[in-house]
């Protein structure tokens, strides 16, 4: 009766998927458009080895690359055991009411906008460490790299809490049953059957880490150097495009910062591919 | 060795758990000393009486009205972009896509989902200045690039919350309509969607937090430190974390920066009630669930 | 010899992995109630969605075979390529073990199949509203709240609801999968009398797992088990 109605719906929502999965393609598009003539020719290995000297007509983006390694490492290495404790308790105390109002708390703190962190972070946090260590102006990677980890462990500590919710409770009871203590169950039952949600969370966290600009950018200096100490300030890939974007748009100094952008995108790309390969091959048995 | 696991795996996880809480407490402590005895009429308004103020017959200096406006305007539009393509695509993906078409799909909506929001900032960006420099030399950064490039970025939230709402619908309110001879568009209109609404609202609500709190997109895209209220889509135009960004690295004495942690505080309230209430329409999701059964 | 109404041939089904039918043939009579028993977990409701075709809306499910089905005197065969999906369902009604009121008025919902087929006016739907809900013996009880949520309604309520809701397209055959099964023993026999008054307009399928019921109201009684479908005593 209304045949035609139906394959234009049909039609409509299957345009409107294909329009925004095209999306995600032209926006590669459009980074390779632009920064293609500094990749060419060569270029490629240069821009990413290369120290960053505009005056000396060196665009290498290899110090913001060692950048947001050392900023990403470093939160992901504070988070991850805040995390993984957090999470702990959380399935430590059960259904009971503690386990819940963290919860609630967790899931709140990750509402808090990544701005906020770095505005705290340049009043707050960067002067602490400023007179603590007395060196330079405090802002390092050492507090980009804190209040980094501060806002990516509420997303690990609710992904590994779901890993963990996810384990058979069967499994659990076993342990339970045999004489075995909560923290026993937790230890050699739930942690071993749930480290690959404790992998991809840890994945998607480290992807949070490095595409968050804000932090970085406010707090870890953006000095154009490889840093050798965690007191050193920093430049991230990210912060790198906000400082430069403003450029001459036909200088290879704009073209650098798409530079910045394709390897970002590659990096998520690889980690999404990386994430789906995990989840597809299940536990065995 | 057993025995001091058992002792100390409880020690550790209070004390994570412990340090995280402080870290987060004395963060929020610190904004609302700081930002409580900025939150004034002043903060908002400046020296502009308000009513005058908010039917725009006086602009604002020294407020935050205009960025207020400016966010309220840019999260409107990103969302209204989004919501009819999101939903379609989530209604696709969910009701209409094979499993081939779902495997080509999925990636590019993860990669999407995944990319920093400062490459989608850059993606704007750079079509903007593409167009300018192909097609009009009028289009600079602006509102409307803004919104366009924020929808991109929340876009496959919106997409994945739909799918997953209707999803997750149980088989048997899912056969109740074609049971009744509904065709596949009915079935989807006249009670699959009403019957996801919750869920999709509440993936829309948190998608209209992230346009508000967002810097990184806007930063590339149109947002600057003074420009007023916004009168066209193609103005620039200010905005609540920009203003945030800008203030903390331009201000000129303790009273500007006291506006900047006026802004903090009211951003950071906007985004946590936003939250609470898409917390609120999902809890009441799960507990209608239940009494289903 | 009755005349067959559905009838099946060399009908296989699969659900999720499990063989369910294995060249089923058999038919089933008109105006009769027809019990469906069998062990449980020998997929008779799964059996039930092949005769709408329901099962399509669900994933993982395989068929081969055919499915006849007589309206206006010829037989139709269901799994025609293209075949009219919502007039099927319209012409063969199901009645689901939980209810499953749609979450919106009591009105809307016995009015439901009605506006799907695009009927708009307000008098001709509450005619028939009022016509179904009558013939399921539920208009006394809601003919003042039928602008309530059909969710506050009892159990026994709402599955009277449902079948008022799924006699309103005037289905020729009703599927009814354990319909009584949620319901106390009082509003259970409501159901089943209604069923037998159902005989003399539609060709009924129950499954049934009361002995008792069977015996009260089937006609015939089919064992669905091993994936065949055989003549109970």
């Amino acid at each position: 009766m209304n045949g035609w109605r139906e394959r234009a719906a049909q039609g409509i929502f299957a345009l409107a998927a294909l329009v925004s999965a095209l999306l995600t393609g032209s926006i590669f598009g459009f980074l390779l458009f632009f920064g293609l003539p500094l990749l060419t020719g060569g270029r490629l290995t240069a821009i990413l080895t290369q120290p960053w000297a505009p005056y000396q007509g060196a665009y290498g983006i290899a110090p913001m690359l060692a950048g947001t390694m050392a900023i990403s490492l470093l939160a992901m290495s504070i988070a991850l055991p805040l995390a993984m404790g957090c999470a702990m308790l959380i399935s430590l105390s059960g259904p009971g009411p503690t386990g819940r109002l963290l919860r609630k708390a967790v899931a709140m703190m990750t509402a808090v906008p990544t701005v906020v962190y770095g505005f705290v972070g340049i009043f707050l946090l960067v002067p602490v460490v400023r007179q603590l260590f007395d060196h330079g102006s405090g802002m390092c990677v050492l507090a980009a790299g804190l209040m980094l980890a501060l806002m990516v462990a509420p997303t690990m500590i609710l992904f590994f809490c779901d890993a963990f919710a996810r384990v058979p409770r069967d499994y659990g009871l076993a342990v339970l049953a045999l004489g075995g203590t909560e923290t026993e169950k937790l230890l050699y039952v739930t942690l071993p059957c749930a480290w690959r949600g404790v992998l991809t969370g840890t994945i998607l966290a480290l992807g949070r880490a490095i595409g968050d600009t804000l932090i970085a950018l406010m707090i870890a200096g953006n000095a154009v150097r490889t840093p050798t100490s965690l007191l050193d300030s920093a430049r991230t890939l990210t912060a790198h495009i906000a400082l430069v974007f403003a450029a001459d748009t036909e200088s290879l100094e704009f073209k650098s910062i798409f530079a910045c952008g394709l390897l970002l995108y590659l990096f998520t790309a690889v980690m999404v591919v990386g994430i789906r390969a995990a989840g597809r091959r299940r536990p065995g048995r | 060795m057993r025995r001091r696991m058992g002792k100390l795996l409880p020690l550790f996880a209070w004390g994570s758990t412990l340090t995280l809480l402080a870290a987060i407490m004395t963060i929020a402590g610190y904004l609302l000393v700081e930002g409580m005895p900025a939150l004034d009429r002043t903060l908002i308004f400046g020296d502009t009486p308000p009513l005058a103020a908010l039917l725009l017959r006086r602009p604002v200096f020294g407020g935050l009205l205009p960025a207020i406006f400016g966010t309220i305007a840019l999260v409107v539009l990103a969302v209204a972009w989004a919501i009819p393509l999101g939903v379609a695509s989530g209604i696709y993906l969910a009701e209409y896509a094979t499993t081939t078409a779902k495997r080509l799909l999925d990636p590019a909506f993860d990669i999407l989902a995944g990319l920093p929001s400062i490459v989608v900032g850059l993606f704007g960006f750079a079509v903007t200045v593409f167009l300018n420099r192909h097609f009009s030399a009028a289009l600079h950064p602006c509102l409307l690039v803004s919104s366009l490039a924020l929808a991109f970025l929340v876009l496959p939230y919106i997409i994945r919350t739909t799918q997953t709402a209707l999803e997750e619908l149980p088989p048997a309110i899912r056969m109740t309509g074609p049971a009744l001879g509904a065709s596949r568009l009915q079935n989807i209109r006249m009670v699959l969607l009403p019957q996801a609404l919750p869920g999709i609202a509440s993936g829309v609500i948190l998608a209209i937090g992230r346009c508000a709190e967002d810097t990184a997109v806007i930063m590339l895209t149109g947002a600057v430190a003074a420009a007023g209220v916004p009168r066209s889509l193609l103005s620039q135009y200010e905005a609540l974390p920009f203003y945030i960004y800008y203030i903390s690295a331009q201000y000129t004495d303790a009273k500007e920066l006291a506006t900047g942690y006026g802004a903090a505080l009211i951003l950071l309230a906007i985004c946590l009630a936003l939250f609470g209430l898409a917390f609120w329409i999902r809890k009441g999701l799960d507990r209608r669930a239940l009494a289903h059964f | 010899m009755d005349q067959w109404k559905i009838e099946t041939e060399t009908l296989s089904f699969a659900y999720n992995g499990r063989e369910i039918l294995t060249n089923a043939s058999t038919r089933f009579t008109e105006n009769a109630i027809t019990a469906l028993v069998g062990p449980s977990g020998s997929g008779k409701s799964t059996f039930l969605l092949t005769l709408n075709r329901l099962w399509e809306t669900l994933p993982g499910g395989s068929l081969s075979g055919r499915v006849r089905i007589r309206f206006d005197g010829q037989s139709h065969d269901i799994y025609e390529p293209g075949y009219p999906l919502d007039r099927l369902r319209r012409r063969v009604g199901m009645v689901f073990q939980m209810p499953n009121p749609l979450p919106m008025s009591i009105f809307k919902n016995v009015a439901f199949p009605l506006l799907l087929a695009g009927e708009r006016d307000r008098a001709v739907l509450a005619a028939r509203v009022e016509e179904a809900l009558r013939r399921v013996h539920l208009w006394r009880e809601v003919k003042e709240r039928l602008n309530d949520s059909a969710l506050a309604l009892s159990g026994g309520q709402q599955q009277r609801l449902c079948i008022a809701r799924a006699l309103v397209p005037e289905p020729e055959v009703l599927l009814l999968d354990e319909p009584t099964s949620s319901l106390d023993q009082r509003a259970a026999r409501a159901v089943e009398e209604l069923l037998v008054n159902l005989k003399e307009r539609c060709t009924l399928l129950v499954v049934s797992h009361y002995l008792d019921q069977v015996r009260r109201i089937a006609d015939r009684v089919v064992e669905l088990s091993d994936g065949a479908i055989r003549e109970g005593r």
